[in-house]
């Protein structure tokens, strides 16, 4: 079976790295970019199975993001979201904007991973 | 109060919104303020236009919103979450942007306004202060019709809540000829169980009510006991006043919601209505009763009979028998210097005030760093200590002041202030060498005698020490329970991840600790609060809390546009604080390797 293809936008490399070990450990292909720029060009060439993304993140916030693909680009690829606590508000809006689900920080990889899974599930 | 008011405060905040042009001002706080408005708006129009909240398009909710009628069979399949359940949401979702709304409004006001700005930029918050306060009333409505409020159950003291009330009251009559009397049954124990807070919500909203309604005259509060069995005290409270009076026609509907006696009272007088409705929900929670007897242009007086426990005197802070503030004890009292940690807005001011008034030069603050920052440069000689804080409580912080190395910190008296003190909380107190406590609401007249009581122990405890600051405070002496065996367990067990994750963190905090002295020196506070989210997580990882308690408090100064001092104070304890952790992360690895 080919590879699930993760777009992991997180502009804390520390995460990053991490997250990126754990889901490449987990049999998916991952493609990482930590500015909003970067996760634009990467969308113009290439359709991820799924998207994770920082809320926070310099140019292009995750927020934005969601617009992008679900607007411009008009994909429903499943979003995760990656939001830090106290920042439950933009949540909110996430979710109303498309998302499909988040997590917040402190990140526990596991998590994500089953997460991830139950997303591409449904798809 | 019902969607359509809340409907025309909007229409007419927007308008104060849309007079203003912000095309003269290119400020970032403008954009954010439209966007504010927009999402609020939004937000508020979804709400209120889809199916499932049809209920609101209505001026009273007859029926409860979960009835469904039989021929819709739609509605059938979705059961619509109860009316109060919603609002009570609703309204907690808009205060968020609304905060926004009125946050930026006062970045704005900091800007060079022309004087036309000013005063539209004035309407605007006005007109959201209002709506505020509807929103707050509406919220507090409907969680007590949702059965969402919590109702306390502990020992206080009748007296300071009666005084509180009289205290604030007494702030309202201001420029009015209004004389507020107070008569209290002797009968009456003052160590009560109930919930004060709750009670003094009650008498505030009726005495404050009397206050709208009254512009010359008297309004007597008297409290009596009028049945004891047992453990079991039942009171009456009344509370009468010389005011305009309400008509018979109105009297009938008076705790009803969204009605106050007269169509034009709104408009005259203010607020969403809800008051009164407020005040029975409390009270029938409670199992009292209220009632209400008026004649026009004579007064009206307001009646309810409240239960409540025996307290045991154990518990509550007696109060000093009825000795009045004598001009000796606030000549005590005079030039001292005293810190407050409270972090309760309205708290503060009334302390603040309270504390002037003494002649005391006062110094408040909810931030431990900034706080023990202020004792360390300031000769203060007294703290009065907020136990529950967000972030660090009074308890924590009493820790830092008492590990302090400058001899006048370490042995301040420090008084606990609590609005209940469990016996946990006692021992805690006593542990960590908390001189003092007193109970949530105090008198003026209790904060004064542990003001001399605590001065006094001074005096014969104190030596004085030379006020040199000691820039190398140990803050937090957590650098040393680092534990990385969770992240670890993330990294699967490699420690060849880990010590890669470790290498970049270092970086991390190297270009960190750069990256704000850089914009400090450029007051530039929009990178610096980036720099500290960016930087957060990591932190969180691998567990250096102490590091992350400064860069959060960073984060929040940044995002408030604060204090510059404070923030190079917070970024020197970054620094040294740093080291202490690094060390610890590098031992953790060497006994990790070991094993």
């Amino acid at each position: 079976m080919e590879k699930k293809k993760l777009l992991l936008a997180e502009d804390d490399e520390l995460l990053a790295s991490l997250l990126n070990f754990r889901l490449v450990k987990g049999g998916y292909e991952v493609k990482v970019s930590s500015d909003g720029r970067a996760v634009k060009e990467h969308l113009a060439e290439h359709t991820p199975d799924l998207i994770i993304s920082d809320i926070m993140m310099p140019y292009f916030s995750g927020i934005e993001l969601i617009d992008y693909v679900r607007k411009e680009l008009n994909l429903n690829t499943p979003i995760i979201i990656i939001s830090s606590a106290g920042n439950e508000e933009n949540v909110l809006t996430a979710f109303e904007l498309g998302a499909n689900d988040f997590i917040s920080k402190p990140i526990s990889p596991s998590e994500l991973i089953v997460r991830i899974k139950r997303e591409l599930l449904k798809v | 109060m019902n969607t359509k008011d809340l409907l025309s405060q909007l229409i007419r905040l927007e308008r104060s919104l849309n007079d203003f042009s912000f095309e003269e001002l290119t400020t970032a706080e403008a954009s954010h303020l439209k966007k504010s408005f927009q999402a609020f708006r939004v937000s508020l129009e979804n709400k209120i236009f889809t199916p499932s909240s049809s209920f609101l398009n209505d001026t009273e909710i007859d029926t409860p919103a979960d009835v469904i009628l039989p021929e819709d069979p739609k509605k059938k399949e979705i059961k619509p979450p109860s009316a109060d359940m919603l609002v009570a949401k609703v309204s907690h979702e808009i205060r968020t942007p609304l905060n926004g709304i009125i946050g930026f409004t006062d970045l704005l006001k900091e800007d060079e306004l022309t004087s036309m700005q000013l005063e539209r930029v004035n309407a605007i918050q006005t007109a959201s202060y209002s709506l505020m306060d509807i929103i707050n009333e509406l919220l507090e409505y409907s969680k007590l019709s949702a059965g969402l409020e919590q109702f306390e159950s502990i020992d206080f003291n009748l007296n300071s809540v009666v005084d509180n009330v009289m205290y604030l009251c007494d702030t309202l009559i201001i420029g009015k000829n209004i004389e507020l009397i107070t008569t209290i049954d002797k009968d009456i124990p003052m160590g009560l169980v109930g919930d004060p807070s709750k009670l003094s919500q009650v008498l505030l909203n009726l005495v404050g009510n009397a206050v709208k309604f009254v512009e010359e005259g008297s309004i007597i509060l008297s409290i009596e006991l009028i049945k004891q069995r047992g453990n079991k005290l039942f009171l009456a409270f009344s509370i009468a006043d010389t005011g305009i009076g309400i008509s018979e026609n109105s009297l009938a509907h008076i705790f009803d919601a969204y009605k106050q006696a007269e169509y034009d009272t709104q408009a005259k007088y203010g607020g969403s209505g809800l008051g009164l409705s407020i005040v029975k929900q409390i009270i029938d929670t409670l199992g009292g009763e209220i009632s209400v007897f008026s004649k026009l242009g004579e007064g009206t007086t307001f009646r309810f009979m409240l239960p409540f426990q025996k307290g045991s005197i154990e518990n509550i802070v007696k109060v000093a028998a009825a000795s009045g503030i004598t001009s000796d004890v606030l000549e005590e009292v005079a030039g001292m210097h005293i810190l407050v940690f409270e972090d309760n807005v309205i708290n503060q001011k009334l302390i603040a005030q309270r504390l002037k008034s003494w002649k005391c030069k006062t110094y408040v603050t909810d931030n431990a760093l900034y706080g023990l920052n202020l004792l360390e440069t300031n000769p203060i000689d007294m703290v009065l200590m907020d136990l529950k804080m967000p972030g660090m409580n009074g308890f924590e912080v009493t820790q830092l002041i008492r590990n302090s190395k400058i001899k006048s910190v370490l042995e301040i008296p420090i008084i606990a202030v609590s609005a209940d003190f469990s016996y946990q909380d006692r021992e805690n107190c006593q542990q960590n060498k908390i001189n003092d406590f007193i109970l949530k609401p105090y008198s003026p007249d209790e904060l004064l005698t542990k003001l001399v009581k605590n001065k006094n122990r001074m005096k014969t405890t104190l030596t004085i020490e030379s006020k040199t600051i000691n820039p190398a405070v140990e803050l937090y002496t957590d650098a040393t329970k680092i534990n990385l065996s969770v992240i670890l367990e993330d990294c699967l067990g490699q420690m060849d991840l880990l010590e890669e994750l470790i290498l970049l963190y270092k970086q991390n905090a190297l270009e960190f600790i750069g990256i704000v002295k850089l914009n400090l020196d450029k007051d530039d506070l929009d990178e610096i609060a980036f720099a500290a989210h960016k930087i957060k997580s990591g932190l969180a990882m691998l567990q250096s809390k102490s590091l992350h308690i400064i860069v959060e408090q960073i984060q929040a100064i940044c995002k408030a546009n604060g204090d510059r001092k404070h923030l190079m104070f917070l970024h020197n304890c970054f620094i040294d604080e740093y080291p202490l952790v690094e060390n610890a992360i590098d031992e953790q690895i060497k006994a990790l390797k070991n094993n």
